[in-house]
């Protein structure tokens, strides 16, 4: 590889943000470009108050890394992937999206894109679906991430903001209720705001199916069945009802539709919920006379109760305790959902999901059609209709009516996608697949052309982090070899298709000015947004319809988002999950991450601190359940599920129920969890069911074991 | 395709259940759906009719309003009783005469309360004495209700889950209450010698009068009750009188229809009865010798009969419920399951009683997989133990642990404490040994809480505990 040059020194001490999750840390990288880059969190910046984990810290690898790509590569007939020019691979690119579309139609191309990607990028990628490529079928990993609670929070407030109020709102709640999420690892930062809401004497709840490091610090914490939480939302509010701790008032005048719910969850009786939840009847009780009586309080969810076939039902369960309870729109109340991607938010609000536009338009909406047409200067009929969403987009790639050629931007959906085989195979048998990465990764192996770009702190652009602030991703250093960034990536196929009007400009700022003008009026409204007004800020929150308006870092204080202003409490039913434990398959099996690796692990695992840390996926198993097979510390287990089989090396932790194994999902190949996982879709938001799938133990070898694999 | 007339007599908490379920499989794709329901009143839920007694209101209880009915296009036939049903014809006929074609019906009908035939129960009108009752709708609550004068006395006869409820709601409207029981232990279905007696303790405490192994004889009063005579002769005044004697399966209309019942309607694993056509489910049906009288099997037998009838999950069977009960209402918490007494000689029993805590729980394990379990005062395992029970589980070597509750066990792994330095406890108590008195110099020293911080509370807590807590103050980042 060459040897990287500097197109531009940058300031020391460059203020930016964390490459990795929502929460978006402020960061500061110093030292000198492109060699001892160091990363200090931003005291600066009230998120994170200059906290930053082991992951944000050791982003700097990452940078000048050995092993980032610095050149296009196309695959030859050799089967290698090789060096090629950018003229080359953008032609070729072109010339086999038109073929395709000529032989196939243009349904036929598919834009797969990212949680990962800035608001100004995400934008892009939809335009040039929509407006270049004129297919329908775009979507992104944000369908893995928060798309259940995003449904579930337009249903009920009419509007889909991971928290409707700031992180530090967190310090005020007096309860805290945190079900399927385990932040200290995973946005480990925030713990400093559930710290301070315990340290003023504030309670905090923890329901999941594992002792996390989050749940050993909560003072309640709730060892839930894998697949149950909406019969835990229910059976909390039915013992609400029984117990009378309703606010009837906050009812009456704030929201519709509640008798209905009351009636159905007539059926969920402690013992039902009991048995449906393993969770005692008296922490049941306990557990909702704190989120009634000692209020504010707030509900937080996270991918366990999201990623599931009933994911929206789910969060409407937990938002209808919310409401019952008046717990919701004074400070230090509220639900909101934990957003995972680095921008999860504003990926999903752009125009890069199938069934939606720029400002959170609906794409099926006429006036909202007109409205975005208009900026793009186009006819508002030749936009496509709504498209297939990221589960059933990729499983329709190669087969008949489905997609042949597919671009992947920002996303190493080989891993990170339910029941990886399956995936395996249909990205196997696209005609032709297109990457835009800056590291080779499991999704990459399968591609013809792979093309080399820059990432996070090579870049300008705005995310939105999980608490609906805008933020600035600044430059520190200029990318390495010939990278370019996701939006010349856009310009130049775009140009070559003979769109280079509507594609006049690769520099975010730019972009940024029409990306306002198409979010106006919208219900995420970026309108009044500039990145000097974020900088001048520490970010805005949206909505921001012009650059007067201050920003809405609390949504819901005086009206919901409903025309009549009300929220809606809808009528949400338990059922069991699409592959539950049975006789065949006795356990549940459920995935997750660790401190050490952010999704994928397509970049964690490039960071030799945090591999050597955690260099393979551990099974975590109860010591009870591992004594019936002889299982040990490191002894090597074969799971199978009805989709495949994986090894995992054992680590026993009595925090774990004994009916539950646990894998992260940061691997790829063989170690894989989500070979193991399916991928039932949630009939509302289209989110595959990866929290919850049955397995079984079918053999065990003793640690570090010489026999061959089976 | 033309829709099947389907008809589902009966309209209590089964059916509602059963409509619940249809409909989440989109059952009027396939059926035209009329419900029978012979009290005028809409269907409620039963568990919780001590909350009428206590002067609620029904609709508080109420599971589906005509409304509801209304808006999902379901034929809801109310205030009539079905009184004739012919399987061969496929027609039954209501008591105003009226005459109805179905392709499928189900019996939904429930059960009726057990009121033993006493002496002068009855008016010569034949209908029971004023302030005689059984506990069962809420005309009975209404009743009981308005019977009910504070410092006079009542009295329950029977001493299981209904009457016990029954028992402390009269007592809360400030009666003098006595229950008969005819057994010598309360709840003597769900609960052991131990369990019981604890029970006991626990209603006499609320001011309950209990007496067990009494037998009733009549009733007296002209055409108001005035007492109860018990079989030993002594008299008992009351104001009121409640049945709570348990349940039968009402299975009349059924058998007068010609279809097979024992004690129940007999059903097969898909709700069939013996008759083509006709289903029965809930507390009517009997399966394989078993009736119920709670709900959790009603709604398993209501998945299975869904989705054999929408044909969602053609095969599907009801293979009987491990029955699960729970009781609060007197103060005391109480579950049961299974069986509470060993059978076999190589059962095993593990009981732990704590008299002056007032907790009892008892485990009966057969071939390493829980019978059975009671739990008095202390239910906390009762969640994760119902469902070990239910899974039929395999139980863990140290039986003890199944008490633990939160699956918590002493061997907690020595994870380290700050995860980004990889520092553990004892490090960080040396530290503190060796004169580490805040937070900041804890850090210098060991590294920990300088990454992410989110140990940083733990770091304190231990620092607190060594009594050198001069100083929880904020430090510098990294």
């Amino acid at each position: 590889m060459s040897i990287p040059l500097p197109l531009h020194e940058p300031s020391p001490g460059a203020k930016t943000h964390c490459p990795y999750c929502a929460f978006q840390c402020g960061t500061v990288i110093s030292g000198m470009p492109q060699a001892n880059v160091t990363i200090t969190g931003d005291s600066d910046f009230p998120v994170n108050r200059g906290r930053l984990c082991i992951k944000g810290w050791t982003a700097s690898v990452l940078l000048n890394h050995s092993e980032r790509l610095t050149q296009p590569l196309v695959r030859g007939t050799d089967g290698r992937l090789s060096p090629a020019t950018w003229e080359s691979a953008l032609d070729l690119i072109v010339r086999r999206f038109q073929e395709t579309q000529a032989s196939h139609g243009r349904e036929a191309v598919g834009v797969f894109g990212s949680g990962a990607l800035t608001n100004e990028k995400a934008y892009w990628l939809g335009k040039f679906a929509r407006v270049v490529l004129r297919t329908p079928h775009i979507d992104y990993n944000g369908r893995y991430c928060m798309s259940s609670a995003a449904a579930a929070g337009n249903r009920a407030f009419g509007i889909d903001r991971g928290l409707p109020f700031p992180v530090s709102d967190i310090v005020q709640a007096r309860t805290l209720m945190i079900i399927g999420s385990n932040p200290f690892e995973t946005l480990p930062p925030i713990s400093q705001w559930f710290e301070q809401q315990q340290a003023s004497g504030g309670t905090l709840i923890v329901v999941d199916p594992r002792r996390t490091p989050t749940a050993e610090s909560a003072q309640i914490y709730l060892p839930i069945t894998p697949g149950s939480d909406l019969a835990l939302a229910n059976g909390l509010l039915y013992l609400a009802l029984e117990e009378r701790l309703l606010d009837e008032q906050f009812i009456r005048t704030r929201t519709t539709g509640f008798d209905a719910v009351r009636r159905t969850v007539l059926a969920y009786h402690p013992a039902e919920t009991e048995r449906r939840t393993g969770i005692s009847e008296s922490m049941l009780r306990q557990t909702v006379r704190l989120l009634a009586k000692q209020g504010p309080s707030m509900i937080l969810t996270g991918r366990g109760p999201e990623q599931q076939s009933k994911g929206v039902d789910t969060v409407l369960g937990f938002i209808n305790l919310a409401l019952a309870l008046g717990q919701v729109g004074q400070p230090g109340s509220g639900y909101g959902c934990l957003t995972g991607q680095g921008n999860g938010q504003g990926g999903r609000e752009h125009g890069q999901k199938a069934d939606q536009l720029p400002g959170y338009r609906l794409i099926e909406v006429d006036a909202h059609r007109e409205h975005v047409a208009r900026v793009w200067g186009v006819e508002p009929s030749s936009l496509p209709r709504k498209g297939r969403s990221a589960s059933e987009l990729l499983d329709s790639l190669g087969q008949p009516d489905g997609i042949n050629a597919l671009m992947v931007m920002g996303s190493n959906v080989a891993v990170a996608s339910p029941d990886a085989s399956r995936i395996a195979k249909r990205l196997d048998s696209l005609d032709f697949l297109v990457v835009c990465d800056a590291f080779l990764n499991e999704t990459s192996a399968f591609a013809d052309v792979v093309l080399p770009v820059s990432q996070w702190a090579e870049e300008e652009g705005t995310m939105t982090n999980l608490e609906g602030r805008v933020i600035h991703r600044r430059p520190a250093q200029s990318p390495p070899g010939e990278v370019r960034s996701d939006l010349e990536v856009i310009v130049g196929l775009a140009s070559r298709f003979g769109f280079g009007r509507q594609f006049p400009s690769a520099q975010p700022r730019d972009i940024f000015e029409e990306f306002r003008r198409a979010t106006s009026g919208g219900l995420a409204d970026y309108a009044g947004i500039t990145y000097d007004r974020i900088d001048e800020q520490q970010g805005i929150f949206w909505p921001c319809p012009d650059e007067n308006h201050p920003g809405t870092p609390r949504l819901f204080a005086d009206r919901f988002y409903h025309a009549d202003g009300k929220a809606k409490f809808h009528v949400v039913e338990d059922r069991p999950g699409g592959d539950e434990p049975d006789a065949a398959f006795p356990l549940y099996f459920t995935t997750g991450r660790y401190l050490e690796h952010y999704n994928s692990g397509a970049q964690t695992r490039q960071v030799g601190e945090l591999s050597k840390r955690r260099s393979k996926p551990g099974l975590q198993i109860h010591p009870e359940l591992a004594q019936h097979w002889s299982i040990d510390d490191g002894s090597l287990v074969m799971i199978e599920s009805r989709r495949g089989r994986v090894e995992f090396f054992a680590e026993r932790h009595p925090g774990i129920r004994p009916d539950t194994l646990f894998a992260p999902f940061h691997w790829g190949g063989r170690d894989a969890a989500n070979i193991l996982t399916q991928g039932a879709l949630d009939p509302i938001s289209r989110m595959p069911e990866i929290k919850l799938s049955a397995v079984r133990i079918i053999g065990v070898r003793p640690p570090e074991s010489m026999e061959p694999r089976t | 395709m033309k829709r099947e007339q389907l008809a589902i007599i009966g309209n209590g908490m089964a059916t509602s259940r059963l409509l619940d379920e249809l409909l989440r499989r989109h059952a009027l794709n396939h059926f035209d759906i009329t419900v029978f329901g012979d009290e005028a009143s809409p269907c409620y839920n039963r568990i919780l009719l001590n909350r009428v007694l206590l002067g609620g209101e029904i609709d508080e209880i109420t599971l589906k309003t005509r409304e509801w009915f209304a808006e999902h296009r379901i034929r809801l036939i109310s205030g009539k009783e079905v009184t004739r049903l012919s399987a061969g014809s496929q027609r039954l006929w209501t008591n105003d005469g009226q005459e109805y074609y179905f392709d499928r019906a189900i019996f939904a009908t429930g059960s009726l309360p057990r009121i033993p035939l006493l002496e002068g129960m009855k008016r010569s009108t034949g209908e029971l004495k004023h302030g005689v009752t059984a506990y069962r709708t809420v005309a009975d609550c209404e009743l009981m209700r308005k019977t009910a004068r504070p410092g006079r006395p009542a009295v329950v006869i029977g001493g299981g889950l209904l009457g016990l409820e029954a028992a402390k709601g009269l007592a809360d409207l400030g009666m003098n209450v006595t229950v008969l029981h005819l057994f010598d232990t309360l709840m003597n279905r769900q609960l052991d010698h131990w369990g019981s007696t604890m029970l006991r303790q626990a209603v006499e405490k609320l001011g309950i009068a209990v007496r067990t192994s009494v037998g009733t004889k009549a009733i007296v009063g002209n055409t108001k009750v005035e007492a109860v005579q018990l079989k030993s002769g002594e008299l008992l005044p009351a104001d009121l009188v409640i049945f709570a004697s348990g349940v039968k399966p009402r299975i009349n209309l059924a058998s007068d229809s010609d279809v097979p019942t024992n004690a129940g309607i007999l059903v097969d694993d898909q709700l069939r009865t013996q008759l083509p056509n006709l289903y029965a489910v809930g507390e009517c049906a009997e399966h394989r010798g078993q009736t119920y009288g709670t709900v959790q099997p009603v709604y398993e037998q209501c998945v299975v009969l869904a989705d054999v009838l929408c044909g969602s999950k053609p095969d599907a069977a009801y293979q009987g419920t491990k029955v699960y009960t729970r009781l609060k209402v007197v103060g005391l918490e109480v579950a049961s399951m299974g069986e509470v007494e060993a059978k076999e000689q190589t059962d095993e029993v593990i009981q732990i009683i704590e008299e002056q805590k007032q907790t009892y729980r008892k485990l009966v394990i057969r071939q390493n997989r829980l019978l059975g379990a009671v739990l008095v005062g202390d239910t906390s395992c009762a969640a994760s133990l119902t469902q070990r029970f239910s899974r039929g589980d395999l139980l863990p070597p140290n039986r003890l642990d199944l008490f633990a509750s939160s699956f918590r066990s002493n061997d907690q792994p020595e994870g380290p404490v700050c995860q980004c330095h990889q520092v553990h406890a004892a490090q960080i108590q040396q530290a503190i040994t060796a004169g580490c008195r805040t937070l900041v110099e804890l850090g210098s020293r060991t590294g920990a809480g300088t990454g992410c911080g989110s140990c940083r509370g733990r770091l304190s807590s231990m620092l607190m505990k060594s009594k050198t807590a001069d100083a929880i103050c904020p430090i510098g980042t990294n």
